[in-house]
């Protein structure tokens, strides 16, 4: 079907046909037979074309800022440094910070960019500049990385949904929802708030039994009546159906108790442990995009106390991630970005707090396409500002389409006004590319 | 000898400070306070004016959140997990000891100065030798992981007016009391509503017990820190005050201040007051009259207060905190 507002580009139709055919064949019996998708891509071959072609990428959206002081960019000693020490990585000289330990060992497929710079230290625009990349504009409704990537990396015909974004905590849920923006509510995000398996997927009155038979009654009436015809909105309107009963049969696939328990121990009994096997799992199954929530790192008081309380748990389960992703063979084609609104002042306030800070604070980025073991950029002594190599967002969602092999300069077409992936003259950060 | 009057209590003079003054413990007869900082080290400081001449004396590298003075020997401790004895007259570290495996958060000293109690986020509370700084007793029976499985605190420890007893207080309001001279928990208690679990908004907690303190009579155990909190952000809810009558296991009484947490509960031997100390929007010392059961007396403190200690008479207060240490009378 043709979108006048997409690239008419044939970058990335091969890999996509190319896993159609496997993909569209094992849906359609997933769709009939209830068997899900997850089982469907168990197959050798299918797996395997998964694994060499189909980038994917897994956000853990750090909501309320997580502090670079107590993450990524330690500054121990100093004033501002706060009680922690940092401790070296496995990749020499480059240290993060003593809440780190499994991180730390576990560096080399790490990017850690130190020197972002945003200038945005609102809650609500923060998180909107750091989903869509760039700034909003009034008469342009941008899509966010989620939609983008759905678009760019989803199968068209996909059995399983595009972009899946959990975020359970109430608080800033609304300040950074999924946006398909211009693209359009097809690549828009199945968002879970409050439970693990999608509620509208969940066959409450319906059996598997009731599914099977109205497929095959649709599909009696629609051969009837495409006898004779050749009609785009019946292959669409048929496309959109088997989509839907496609992932209505997928409920498995967010079912974490399916998994073995040495595999559910090893992330945790946390929600965002769960919340990121759920995605592991969704990523395993041909799921392009999911973004995992862990609200929320605002720590105006206390806040060493809270990053005592939450980067452990960061800690140990991205390197769990990590770990599975590249134990599965899927880290190499699997991008995980850690990534917030902002981070935190150097500044320390009386409540031991500190406050939002756009200025000079970190992200990182591991897998698909990123050159591990690695820092880029760097802020002053004090953490105020960025010393070197400062990165904007624009520069940074450039750095992640091409890691993710998309070209960031590409067009979307809104009307007949070109509109491209990255704001022009951006470009991505090479230092940090494979 | 003058007596103490809490509605009184009026700033004498402020020392400013580059540094966050987590402890305090005073050289007594005397306004020279040890004062443990962010700056990794314990300072002298002569309280005594707002010049605030200070000294560097035992330096842990790291930021030093305790001290205790015995009889002219110092112990200091903080997040490098060492405790340091130092001799304060001759400015010499007398011994360093790897203490506990995680920071260090108080250290409470006994009456007769024989013996200090340590307790680090290990959830271990440890009594020493002050003289040899041999370990006398490992107190453990703190959960290692709060009900909803993340990293947990060890804060507060004190030693009953006697001695006989040492009360250890963790993040998530649970009190342990133990028996000095043998290790054993003699009691158990809970004071939930001073640790805040917000599960559904912002999914992380706030609070603990940050201060404990034994009556006069050894009846009470009162535990202090900050009431239920509904914006985790910061501690925007009430400074909480509960009292067990530790030997029954029971609470017989509670009361909440201004805005903020309380980092120290300190009974006034004679008179029938409890004061705290503590900070939130402002620094925070309050006076309660147990006999009455009502506020006596509340006033801003000039910066978030961690740590507080009284003259002989408790005439003079001496508040410590981020970036201040203030002095104040509250005589008759």
């Amino acid at each position: 079907m043709a979108r006048s507002y997409f690239c008419g580009s044939g970058d990335h139709a091969v890999s996509r046909r190319g896993f159609l055919g496997a993909l569209a064949g094992a849906g359609a019996t997933a769709a009939c037979a209830d068997m899900t998708a997850i089982q469907a891509l168990a197959t050798p071959g299918v797996s395997e074309d998964l694994r060499r072609n189909q980038k994917r990428c897994i956000l853990l959206w750090l909501a309320g800022g997580a502090s670079q002081m107590e993450t990524f960019d330690p500054k121990p000693g100093v004033s501002t440094g706060g009680p922690f020490q940092s401790i070296q990585t496995s990749s020499t000289g480059v240290r993060i910070s003593e809440l780190m330990p499994k991180m730390a060992a576990r560096f080399k497929d790490t990017c850690v960019i130190r020197s972002i710079n945003t200038r945005n230290a609102d809650h609500g625009g923060g998180a909107k500049l750091m989903m869509r990349g760039r700034p909003g504009e009034s008469n342009v409704d941008y899509p966010d990385l989620g939609a983008v990537l759905s678009r760019e990396l989803g199968l068209e015909s996909s059995q399983v949904p595009d972009y899946v974004s959990y975020y359970f905590a109430t608080e800033g849920r609304s300040m950074a929802p999924g946006n398909p923006g211009f693209l359009g509510a097809r690549f828009g995000s199945m968002d879970l708030y409050s439970s693990m398996v999608p509620e509208n997927i969940r066959r409450t009155s319906i059996s598997a039994a009731d599914h099977v038979g109205r497929a095959e009654l649709r599909g009696q009436l629609n051969r009837q009546f495409q006898q004779g015809r050749a009609s785009l909105s019946l292959d669409s309107h048929q496309q959109a159906y088997d989509r839907v009963s496609g992932i209505m049969a997928n409920e498995a696939l967010f079912d974490i108790q399916r998994e073995p328990q040495r595999i559910r121990d090893m992330y945790g009994p946390t929600l965002f442990g769960q919340q990121t096997l759920a995605a592991r799992r969704l990523i395993e199954a041909g799921v392009p995009f999911i973004r995992v929530g862990r609200a929320w790192w605002d720590s105006h008081g206390q806040n060493f106390e809270t990053h005592q309380e939450m980067v452990p748990e960061l800690d140990h389960v991205m390197s769990t991630l990590l770990t599975d992703l590249e134990q599965r063979g899927l880290l190499e084609s699997t991008l995980v970005i850690t990534l917030a609104e902002f981070g935190r002042t150097p500044r320390i306030n009386a409540q031991l707090g500190r406050d939002h800070f756009a200025s000079a604070w970190s992200c990182s980025l591991s897998g698909c396409g990123i050159k591990g073991g690695t820092v880029y950029g760097r802020s002053d002594e004090l953490g105020n500002t960025v010393a070197e190599n400062p990165v904007n967002a624009g520069q940074l969602f450039a750095t992640i389409y091409s890691a993710l092999g998309i070209n960031p300069h590409k067009n979307y077409y809104v009307g007949s006004r070109p509109i491209p992936l990255v704001d022009p003259g951006i470009e991505p950060i090479r230092a940090v590319l494979k | 000898m003058p007596t103490s009057k809490p509605q009184n209590l009026r700033t004498l003079h402020e020392i400013s400070r580059q540094d966050i003054c987590f402890a305090v413990a005073r050289v007594p007869n005397s306004d020279r306070l040890l004062v443990p900082t962010s700056d990794g080290k314990v300072f002298e400081i002569n309280a005594v004016n707002a010049k605030g001449e200070a000294k560097a004396l035992a330096n842990h590298g790291r930021y030093v959140n305790a001290v205790a003075l015995a009889d002219g020997v110092a112990i200091s401790g903080g997040y490098d997990n060492r405790l340091i004895w130092w001799d304060v007259a001759k400015e010499s570290v007398i011994r360093t000891v790897a203490a506990h495996t995680r920071q260090i958060r108080q250290i409470a000293v006994s009456p007769d100065k024989t013996k200090i109690a340590s307790v680090a986020d290990d959830m271990i509370c440890r009594v020493w030798n002050v003289s040899t700084g041999a370990k006398l007793h490992d107190l453990v029976g703190h959960a290692e992981r709060t009900p909803t499985n993340f990293t947990t605190m060890l804060y507060a420890c004190t030693f009953s007016p006697d001695g006989r007893h040492i009360a250890t207080g963790d993040r998530i309001g649970h009190i342990i009391v133990w028996e000095t001279a043998t290790g054993r928990k003699v009691a158990e208690m809970d004071a939930p509503l001073l640790y805040t679990w917000d599960g559904t908004q912002r999914i992380r907690s706030i609070g603990g017990i940050r201060a404990l303190a034994f009556s006069p009579d050894n009846n009470q155990l009162a535990a202090g820190g900050v009431g239920q909190i509904g914006n985790v952000d910061s501690l925007a809810g009430p400074a909480r005050v509960e009292i067990f009558d530790w030997q029954k296991r029971t609470r017989v009484h509670e009361f909440t201040g201004n805005q903020g947490m309380l980092t120290r509960l300190i009974y006034h031997p004679t008179a029938n007051w409890i004061f705290g100390a503590g900070g939130g929007g402002n620094g925070i010392a309050l006076f309660y009259d147990l006999a009455k059961r009502a506020m006596l007396h509340q006033a801003n403190q000039p910066m978030f207060v961690h740590d507080a200690v009284f003259n002989e008479d408790y005439t003079k207060l001496y508040c410590v905190g981020h970036n201040k240490i203030a002095v104040s009378e509250l005589k008759e």
